[in-house]
């Protein structure tokens, strides 16, 4: 239903979008396009067609696992979206699991210590990392690190070598680590705030009082009975991150000339390659919907008060 | 009666909030004798629950605390964190109020007991389980051992009551504070808590923090009433219940159902700036004159009956 829904919206959206590829395409090729090209193109991918009936028969082909056809890429939209999308997760995969676990674990000990310098120092910090432009910070990572430094190469996934020697997996890594470490700090912050939230909200509850009143120690109380429960509500925000941050990887992957998702986005986009556009839209939907459904699932493990299926005994 | 177990000397508990410092307790003065049960009766904010609190040092760490709580005859206020630690719990424990939220809602019932039991009598694994199961079933609780490995959402109200109780007499404490354990709950509900209150208050010192005046008539060997951070009247229970000698404990039995139902009148002061003098007296029926300026000291009335109050003095 909801994926029904956003193909239908996408279609709409990108259409109204002014400017075509056949045009920009064209524009290459001749000083005024002659009709009768433009013409031909036009029915070579059935654009010519009314837009009702391009709808129509975009719907169809995505619920059969036919996404159209790339205009710039002359490839099926799907064959080029898995191959970048296999890219975007080399860095993104890394860099989610990596802020989710940084912004869990400062996120609980800041707000378990809420209050004391720890806790103001990393909370001040994370609001001046939250308040720097994300485009700016990957220009200065990428300018710092990159250039004035030079441990880590400007841009690109693999090294001119790879040509002879096939890719190597340090040598991807070492072009990952930039925009890895970039993407972290674009995505530690959120975590870290609601993880603090939670845990302030968990440490004033009663059963907290009943932990410590059994004399058990701080840092026990707040791993056996503080975390587990602050840790609830991060189940949909990681869910939500996973997929929220394949939009934010457009900036750092086009900055670093990344080959993944957020380039070919960019790319797209230039072209106004229409088909492979609504085909990544439609992926990072597909995602989303995907996530939430993980979360939701994950819930019945991680809470006890939620029973799926199970008749309503309490 | 007797050696003291614990003593309160001078107690004074300040919340600091944007208005001001929030008086909760004001020099109480309390002895507690191994094996009686004492009931600290009082509205709601006159400062039992953070009696109670105080003594295990369970009260937020902004809070100012001074004064002595001695616990055969150490002073718990200046103990070091670890050595507190090894008393609550097993020397001191306590029901909290609100049972309903008092547990973990993500663990199991039995584990929340049994990790009391391990973290003080070392038991571990399946023989911390067995006692945990042990202790549902003093408790009542039907069927412990499958309701061990329940979540708190699938105990009722009077359940969860029942295994508070549970774990806080897990090590056997010397010393059990209860905090309202009757609140919220039914008729029936409220007489098996007080059938088992008075079962496990045997051999026990407890300070039951209450302010239904029929639970405390019926555990209580002595009676402590508070009113805005003070100890207005202490006695043994007869005493104070059937010739109470404060005109606020008075006021508090007239407003019983069965003594007429008569409210007291007025409200209670604010704790950020009391009244002077007597804390009592812009309420009180009986004032006089001096009750505005000077502030009455506990006197005896009888034996082991004490008031606050300028009438006696």
């Amino acid at each position: 239903m909801a994926f029904g829904i956003s193909v239908t919206i996408m279609f709409v959206i990108l259409h109204l979008m002014p400017g075509d590829y056949i045009t920009l395409y064209l524009e290459g090729i001749y000083v005024i396009a002659p009709p009768e090209v433009v013409l031909a193109y036009n029915q070579a991918y059935g654009l010519d067609r009314p837009l009702i009936d391009q709808y129509f028969s975009y719907f169809l082909g995505v619920l059969q696992g036919d996404w159209g056809y790339s205009l710039s890429y002359s490839r099926p939209v799907l064959d080029v979206i898995s191959e970048k999308l296999v890219w975007t997760l080399v860095i993104l995969l890394p860099a989610t699991i990596l802020s989710i676990i940084a912004g869990i674990a400062i996120g609980a000990y800041s707000g378990w210590r809420r209050g004391s310098k720890a806790d103001v120092t990393l909370l001040n910090g994370m609001i001046f990392l939250r308040a720097i432009p994300s485009y700016w910070l990957a220009l200065m990572i990428l300018l710092v690190f990159a250039f004035y430094l030079d441990l880590f190469p400007l841009g690109g996934y693999v090294s001119l070598s790879a040509l002879d020697t096939g890719i190597d997996l340090l040598d991807v890594m070492n072009h990952a680590a930039l925009p890895i470490f970039t993407l972290f700090f674009f995505s530690v912050t959120g975590t870290y705030y609601l993880m603090r939230n939670s845990m302030l909200m968990t440490a004033g509850e009663d059963y907290i009082v009943t932990a410590r009143a059994k004399g058990l120690d701080d840092m026990t109380i707040l791993r056996q009975h503080a975390l587990k429960n602050a840790m609830l509500p991060m189940v949909t925000r990681v869910a939500l991150q996973c997929a929220g941050m394949l939009t934010g990887s457009i900036f750092v992957e086009t900055i670093f000339s990344w080959p993944g998702i957020g380039m070919l986005t960019f790319e797209a986009l230039q072209v106004r390659d229409l088909p492979l556009l609504q085909g990544i839209l439609l992926m990072d939907t597909l995602i989303v919907i995907v996530a939430n459904i993980g979360a939701d699932m994950i819930y019945p493990f991680v809470d006890p008060r939620v029973e799926v299926g199970s008749d309503a005994r309490a | 009666m007797g050696d003291a177990l614990l003593c309160v000397r001078g107690l004074k508990v300040g919340f600091p909030t944007v208005d001001g410092v929030v008086k909760a307790s004001n020099a109480v003065d309390l002895t507690i004798q191994a094996g009686e049960t004492l009931a600290l009766l009082g509205e709601t904010g006159s400062g039992k629950t953070v009696l109670g609190m105080a003594i295990l040092r369970l009260l937020q760490p902004n809070t100012r605390i001074e004064g002595e709580i001695l616990y055969r005859g150490r002073d718990l206020l200046s103990l070091p964190q670890e050595e507190m630690q090894k008393i609550r719990g097993r020397e001191i424990a306590v029901v909290l109020q609100n049972s309903g939220t008092s547990l973990n809602p993500v663990l199991r019932v039995g584990d929340q007991i049994a990790e009391a039991i391990t973290l003080h009598r070392g038991l571990k694994g399946a023989e911390a389980e067995a006692a945990a199961v042990e202790l549902l079933e003093r408790v009542r609780i039907a069927d412990p051992a499958r309701m061990a490995r329940e979540y708190p959402h699938r105990f009722s109200g009077g359940m969860r009551e029942r295994a508070l109780i549970a774990l806080a007499l897990a090590c056997s404490p010397s010393f059990l504070i209860a905090d309202e354990p009757t609140r919220g709950l039914d008729a029936v509900t409220k007489h098996e808590i007080l059938a088992l209150f008075s079962e496990i208050n045997r051999g026990r010192s407890v300070l039951f923090i209450t302010h239904d005046i029929e639970a405390a008539a019926t555990l209580a060997t002595r009676v402590a009433v508070m009113y805005a951070g003070e100890i207005v009247e202490i006695g043994p229970v007869d005493a104070v219940l059937s010739s109470p000698a404060h005109p606020y404990t008075r006021g508090l039995l007239e407003s019983l159902p069965a003594r007429g139902m008569r409210p007291i009148p007025g409200s209670a002061p604010s704790l950020i700036a009391p009244p002077s003098g007597c804390r009592f007296f812009p309420r009180c029926p009986c004032s006089v004159g001096r009750c505005e300026t000077e502030h009455p000291g506990l006197v005896p009335v009888g034996p082991g009956h004490c008031a606050r109050c300028m009438l006696y003095d």
